[in-house]
């Protein structure tokens, strides 16, 4: 029998498959679609939210009650909770003359940060996943290298070549390659997970056909698709060099959380007032994070509206 | 005119040969698939095409202009590939206009092709959803008119339809070969899957282990294979022992036929006798005794399984439609065969 089908069962099948195709695909269903949930199964979910809640929320509230009541660590109890809350050791931070210099500097190195870190990450991570795949496990494991070395082993490292860099050193920003180092073990990942999550092979492979060259395909492809990636890296980034004490102490940088360890030491109950702000800060950057890697642009026009525009121009037609 | 030509094209990875020497000339307006197993050199090939990859020697030549060492993005090819590929962060108009937008086309032009595509592939009213929204068939077809939007020069298909399921892939192929005939473009595609090869070609190039096996149309690649490897690969095939007898005559047992094919056989040559399941037939009296070992109802036809008694080897017999409606498995039948588009093999 020579392959292929007959005219009739041709038309049959194209009629199906027409029909297959145009229907829009239905959304997953998961494999316990349909079937009834036990109420252990309603509870449980919400009972794990709660004890994370509890597990993060717990301390917040009791660094809230230690640093804003006007009231003696020994008396905090439940007979006192609302009592002589008030924010003035939020402000007695702001108005130490070198909170700004130290908050401004802290910014800086972090914008300073996640910028070495994608320029340096991405256009790495691409490289490797493209051209040297077989490298990716290696790459890893060296990025994560700064987990397991202690930050004191790389201060000591500072201090053994601090007198032949002092040039280096003894500017500000020379932070930054430490602080690019230290958040490797997150931003590399992030960035590759979001590699591994799109075919990057043949999405770039795809764009040189449509004649992009390499720098075009890496703008108008792979980057708008790495975009929660970079938003996650450039957050995470952030946070590390916000936090960050140990490098900063050693080469003597009036960054945040060294102004912060010293006010603490002088005003212990509004140094934890600006501690228990950098910590709702952090938060707030990680709820923006997560509502920015979901938000699409909602005032995109659709491809009737624009139709209608260029036609009302003139513009279509032929 | 030929558009698209590959001239000795060698191409190695490390110790592994991908392409010995291809030689291939696609005409213009024609459609020529690259049939073989995996790691056949057929995906190569049409990298080679595309410059995604660049061949070790010879040449690749569109429209007559030497294309060998030029950059994949200034070949103006268009390019399907098996996995879909479709930008994830684009609409469905905004990937078809991607290629418009690089060649810097004037907005309203690039929005009436981008139109022109949709209407083509008949999605217009996806124009707005995100490939995350569209079936596999449909941003298949998404990806193929983004790839014939660009105008290219040749048109690349590599395995378009392995993701999809049988009913979509067939309808999708039919629907490529309608648009490939429509706009009249130049096409390589490239598959493993024989009848799909079969079905769209205008000219089938079967391939193994990076060299060319045959070239021809499918009737030609399907009817008269020139190598046991294209017989075995395109289509299925029984394979009988036998002797050549001289002037294109071969023995099986004492059964003598006439094989056109084994007239280069010199006399007492053991061979592999190759013969297509409808070049077989039922009979009750004469030919090998056998016993029916397996009906299989195929629609237009139906395939049945006979043991043979002097060979103890299964062929596969294909019989017309309701002709093997008295058989059961068990029964006793007897095969006979044609030997008129059989292919012999020296052992």
């Amino acid at each position: 029998m020579m392959p292929g089908s007959s005219i009739g069962q041709m038309e049959i099948n194209a009629a199906i498959a027409d029909e297959l195709l145009n229907t829009a695909p239905v959304g997953y269903v998961p494999p316990s679609a349909g079937k009834p949930r036990t109420r252990w199964a309603r509870v449980f979910p919400a009972l794990v939210l709660l004890l994370h809640a509890l597990f993060f929320l717990a301390p917040l509230l009791t660094l809230a009650r230690y640093s804003l009541q006007n009231v003696p660590a020994f008396l905090l109890g439940r007979e006192t909770l609302f009592k002589k809350w008030s924010l003035k050791p939020l402000t007695m931070a702001f108005d130490h003359p070198s909170f700004g210099p130290a908050l401004k500097l802290s910014l800086q190195l972090a914008v300073g940060t996640v910028a070495v870190t994608l320029l340096l990450l991405v256009p790495t991570a691409i490289w490797v996943h493209l051209r040297v795949p077989k490298a990716r496990a290696m790459v890893e494991f060296f990025t994560v290298l700064p987990y397991m070395i202690p930050a004191i082993a790389l201060v000591a490292g500072i201090i053994v070549i601090k007198p032949h860099a002092r040039w280096f050193l003894n500017s500000d920003f020379s932070l930054i390659p430490f602080y690019v180092v230290l958040s490797l073990p997150f931003t590399y990942r992030s960035i590759d997970a979001g590699l591994r999550a799109i075919d990057l092979k043949t999405l770039v492979d795809a764009s040189r056909s449509l004649g992009r060259g390499w720098a075009g395909t890496v703008l108008k492809v792979v980057i708008p698709n790495l975009r929660t990636s970079m938003i996650s890296v450039s957050f995470l980034t952030a946070a590390v060099v916000i936090g960050e004490f140990t490098i900063a102490d050693t080469l003597l940088k009036e960054t945040l959380p060294r102004f912060q360890a010293t006010f603490v030491g002088r005003e212990p109950q509004a140094g934890y007032a600006l501690n228990l702000l950098a910590l709702l800060a952090t938060t707030a950057l990680f709820l923006l994070l997560s509502v920015l890697t979901r938000k699409r642009n909602p005032k995109r026009k659709t491809f009737e509206h624009r139709s209608a525009q260029l036609a009302a121009k003139g513009d279509l037609s032929s | 005119m030929t558009a698209l030509d590959f001239i000795s094209v060698r191409k190695t990875f490390g110790p592994n040969v991908a392409l010995e020497g291809l030689d291939l000339d696609v005409k213009d307006g024609e459609l020529i698939t690259l049939l073989g197993p995996s790691g056949c050199g057929k995906t190569t090939a049409l990298r080679i095409a595309a410059g995604f990859e660049f061949a070790d020697s010879g040449a690749v030549l569109v429209g007559g202009a030497d294309i060998t060492r030029t950059p994949a993005h200034k070949r103006n090819m268009g390019m399907v590939f098996q996995s879909y590929s479709l930008f994830p962060n684009l609409t469905v108009a905004n990937n078809i206009d991607f290629g418009l937008r690089t060649r810097k086309m004037h907005a309203a032009d690039r929005h009436r092709r981008v139109g022109e595509m949709l209407e083509l592939v008949e999605l217009t009213k996806f124009a707005d959803r995100y490939p995350h929204q569209l079936s596999g068939g449909q941003q298949q077809r998404v990806a193929l008119a983004r790839a014939l939007a660009i105008q290219p020069r040749v048109l690349l298909l590599d395995e378009p339809l392995s993701a999809l399921d049988a009913k979509v892939r067939t309808s999708l192929r039919d629907e490529i070969r309608r648009i490939q005939t429509e706009v009249g473009i130049t096409t390589l595609f490239v598959t493993h899957d024989q009848e799909e090869a079969l079905a769209i070609s205008d000219r089938v190039c079967v391939m193994s282990q990076g060299n060319l096996e045959q070239l021809g149309t499918p009737t030609d690649v399907y009817r008269h294979p020139k190598t046991a490897f294209v017989a075995r690969f395109v289509g299925s095939m029984n394979e009988l022992p036998a002797e050549a007898l001289g002037s294109g005559e071969v023995s099986v047992l004492d059964q003598r036929f006439a094989v056109p094919k084994a007239a280069k056989a010199t006399t007492g040559e053991r061979l592999h006798l190759l013969v297509r399941p409808e070049d077989l037939s039922l009979t009750t009296d004469g030919g090998f005794a056998g016993t029916v070992t397996s009906v299989t109802f195929q629609g237009a036809s139906t395939l049945v399984g006979v043991r043979l008694d002097v060979l103890d080897r299964l062929v596969s017999v294909d019989v017309g439609q309701g002709a093997a409606d008295h058989l059961s498995i068990g029964d006793r039948t007897a095969v006979v065969v044609d030997g008129s588009s059989a292919v012999c093999e020296t052992v």
